[in-house]
């Protein structure tokens, strides 16, 4: 792999089931055991390719953006980059410490207050207590919620809870920043805000790869735009 | 022996944030706080001293009854208490594992830490009965440390198992109460196995908590010293214990994301 590249997929395949998606019984499994007809192309009863055979470079500093309708296998694409699942057949390379921007419920507890919340966000993303410690005040700023920054996350609203889950995710020293469509949520001037501060990130060669359904938002921030359809690149 | 421990080393930050984020929610709101820690045990040593004692007159051991129960119940509720936080853990926090990669053992360990640091203080209590009974200990107390180790170890190789087991089948989490239960039964809490047959006995020390409470009752109120190749047989099984659910585990978080 070329040390220029960050993101690297080579033949990348990701079989999902539509059926094991939350909960599955011991008792489902053990009727499955007897019934293993598995199709042509390799998939069993309910079984489908979110990804077929992509192949992908995303350099380092690069901002790419993913366009594509649901199911498209954009989220399935920065779930690989996250390492967070794996490939079914083929392989891919990161290169740099990953930080996705966490949603409402993922790294926030409701019981703890902002504050609080940002030290379990922060060493989430990987980031040291000291280093969190030392950036407090930064992310607070940036969030504009330091009003509110005492009291426990259950009480914000989700543009809040958005505010400052940005603020962290750009806070952390991360090399390779994954947005997956929130950026389109928030009030005009925070997303403005959010904007700048992904430019800024271009601007510091970090690697952004975000994935949206605004098309007019991907022109106007991404190097390249990469169309999804069905699991394949356009 | 566990690969990943250079690489959990790491994450240590991400442990003491999810340590103190466990304590701090638990105490949150309450009244009494850490002393929530001594109550299970002590509330049930109480009953069982006033049912077995005073109700059945049944004489559990040669030293005072309260110290025998509430030993058992220090170990014993560690024990529980870490599955009843471990075996859902994964499952709950099924939001974070979709989405940023960690090594998913620090949530089930956090739980663990926990339950030891609440050990640790109702512990106290026992100190404070060993000084009002006035027991004199010797030097054999000691073998309550390498005993303790043992405990934290079996616990933390079931955790691991059931915890990774859940992901797959809730079925783990359901039975979960009644299991934990069940084992309870099956671990000399509230009696001794001195008073059982042999056969009886053999049963019983399949499960590495009765070694642990039987022999920890032994060294501290007995003067006792433990058997050292039984400990060491002991020490290796729960390390291939440990070892078996360890592989288990880092095996199946691959599949983690796409499952839970």
């Amino acid at each position: 792999m070329s040390s220029e590249n960050a993101v690297e997929f080579q033949n990348v395949w990701k079989k999902y089931s539509r059926e094991a998606i939350f909960h599955k019984s011991l008792r489902e499994d053990l009727s499955r055991l007897f019934k293993t007809a598995s199709t042509r192309d390799g998939l069993s009863q309910g079984e489908f390719w979110a990804l077929q055979d992509i192949n992908l470079k995303i350099k380092k500093g690069e901002t790419v953006g993913f366009y594509g309708h649901n199911g498209a296998g954009k989220t399935t694409i920065l779930k690989l980059i996250a390492g967070v699942t794996f490939p079914t057949q083929g392989s891919l390379q990161v290169r740099g410490r990953v930080a996705p921007l966490l949603e409402i419920g993922a790294g926030f507890h409701p019981d703890l207050t902002g504050r609080e919340n940002i030290f379990m966000n922060g060493a989430i993303l990987g980031m040291k207590i000291t280093e969190i410690k030392q950036k407090m005040n930064s992310i607070i700023e940036f969030s504009e919620l330091s009003e509110f920054i005492d009291m426990p996350v259950k009480k914000f609203s989700s543009g809040m809870y958005l505010r400052l889950a940005f603020s962290i995710a750009i806070h952390s020293e991360a090399s390779i920043f994954l947005f997956d469509e929130i950026i389109a949520v928030g009030d005009g001037a925070f997303r403005e805000k959010c904007l700048e501060k992904i430019s800024d990130l271009k601007r510091k060669s970090k690697t952004v790869i975000f994935v949206t359904h605004n098309l007019e938002l991907l022109k106007s921030l991404a190097d390249r735009i990469i169309n999804l359809n069905k699991g394949e690149i356009v | 022996m566990f690969p990943g421990f250079k690489h959990l080393l790491e994450y240590r930050d991400l442990f003491l944030v999810f340590l103190w984020r466990n304590f701090s929610i638990r105490y949150r709101q309450t009244i009494f706080g850490i002393l929530w820690a001594i109550f299970p045990p002590l509330s049930l040593m109480i009953l069982f001293t006033v049912v077995f004692g005073k109700i059945m007159s049944v004489k559990v051991a040669d030293y005072p009854a309260p110290l025998f129960f509430y030993l058992g119940l220090l170990f014993w509720n560690f024990f529980a208490s870490s599955l009843n936080f471990t075996i859902p853990v994964l499952a709950n926090h099924y939001n974070l594992i979709t989405k940023i990669y960690f090594p998913k053992e620090i949530l089930p360990f956090s739980g663990i830490a926990m339950a030891t640091i609440d050990m640790m203080i109702a512990s106290v209590l026992l100190i404070a009965m060993l000084v009002y009974f006035k027991c004199s200990l010797t030097i054999y107390a000691l073998w309550i440390f390498p005993l303790t180790l043992l405990l934290i170890l079996f616990t933390i190789a079931i955790s691991l198992f059931l915890s990774a087991l859940n992901v797959f089948y809730r079925d783990v989490q359901l039975a979960s109460s009644f299991l934990i239960q069940l084992w309870f039964f099956m671990t000399p809490v509230f009696y001794s196995i001195d008073k059982v047959s042999v056969n009886m006995k053999l049963v019983l020390f399949l499960n590495p908590l009765t070694f642990i409470i039987e022999n920890s009752r032994r060294c501290l109120f007995e003067g006792r010293p433990v058997v050292v190749w039984q400990y060491l047989l002991m020490f290796i099984f729960v390390l291939i214990a440990l070892r078996s659910s360890y592989s288990f585990f880092t095996k199946m978080e691959k599949r983690f994301a796409d499952v839970i």
